[in-house]
């Protein structure tokens, strides 16, 4: 039971908080490139109705030389509307597949990871945290990250919306088990971009997502 | 002089309609909307924060046949649309849209002079 509940914690933390918007309109496409300080992936997934997505996702685990591959499903467990606010919590799962990639010579296992994610933001703030366990076939991992936002100035629909952004993430299997990224976010219509930086590690943190 | 006060005075009562006119539409796709005949709708919406999640509703509503024209308002938090002349968009079905584009309606829904 413990090692279900580490590996659930780990597979929690592993989907970062810059997935955000997990689940868009009923009917929307979402493309999600992702690199961190650990990993870097691609996330595709549709929504077929405004409180769940599907999707496929490939998760390249840089520190283990892991490359995942599997389906995930997350699900709006709860949304919070104000006239100047708004919350989520999202929980999701994705089951796949796992092989060794570069120097690992492991061969295919199955994989899997669970977590859960929440945001609250206003036009000017934004406060975010998620964390994932999973297991790619090695044993349990966790990971989390927590971010804290702001708009230097508040952009109208259809506009450049410009965020100044920090993330502080937990790994405790790595070397350096908690990290500080400042970074930017830029949104305009359907695209976002966020551009980041690791000065523990010294690796960059880049986000493009695009919706359909 | 006389001639020019009389055009001065024709220019400044002209300019209110003028202004009133540019005031009406937030955009010139909601102006033509109307010109051509539809029906101007507006509707209060809640949790409108931000401006990539609001890119659901001009999607959602964009793609509907009854629907000419969108406008989201950040400032105002409202969902201003056309709807054709000819067409209709139930209330019961904007809210029902704005719920799939995963936001939520608040207030009544406004239409045509009201809007």
């Amino acid at each position: 039971m413990r090692h279900i509940l580490t590996a659930c914690a780990c597979l929690a933390l592993g989907a970062a908080a810059a997935d955000a918007r997990p689940v868009s309109y009923e009917g929307g496409w979402t493309t999600i490139a992702q690199s961190d300080r650990t990993m870097s992936s691609l996330w595709v997934h549709y929504t077929p109705r405004y409180d769940y997505s599907i999707g496929w996702r490939t998760e390249w685990d840089r520190s283990d030389d892991l490359l995942f591959n599997g389906p995930q499903a997350t699900w709006l467990a709860r949304r919070w509307f104000g006239e100047d606010y708004q919350g989520n919590l999202y929980a999701f799962a994705g089951a796949g597949w796992a092989e060794g990639v570069s120097d690992n010579t492991r061969g295919l296992r199955g994989a899997g990871y669970v977590g859960a994610m929440a945001d609250w933001e206003t036009r000017r703030w934004f406060v975010s945290w998620m964390g994932r366990v999973s297991d790619m076939g090695e044993g349990g991992h966790a990971m989390q990250s927590g971010r804290v936002g702001v708009a230097p100035y508040i952009a109208g629909f259809g506009e450049l919306h410009t965020w100044l952004m920090v993330e502080v993430d937990h790994h405790p299997q790595e070397d350096t088990p908690v990290a500080v990224t400042p970074l930017v976010r830029f949104f305009k219509g359907p695209m976002l971009l966020e551009l980041g930086y690791t000065p523990a590690v010294n690796e960059a943190l880049f986000t493009f997502m695009y919706r359909f | 002089m006389i001639r020019m006060l009389i055009a001065a005075i024709a220019a400044l009562s002209l300019a209110p309609a003028a202004l009133a006119d540019e005031r009406a539409y937030a955009t010139p796709e909601l102006a033509a909307g109307v010109e051509e005949g539809g029906t101007l709708v507006t509707a209060d919406i809640l949790g409108m924060v931000c401006d990539f999640c609001a890119v659901a509703m001009t999607r959602t509503f964009g793609r509907r046949a009854e629907v000419s024209a969108v406008h989201i308002d950040l400032d105002d938090k409202t969902l201003q649309l056309v709807v054709r002349e000819g067409h209709e968009l139930t209330d019961a079905t904007i809210t029902d849209l704005v719920r799939r584009s995963g936001y939520q309606l608040t207030g009544e829904i406004r239409r045509g002079d009201a809007a």
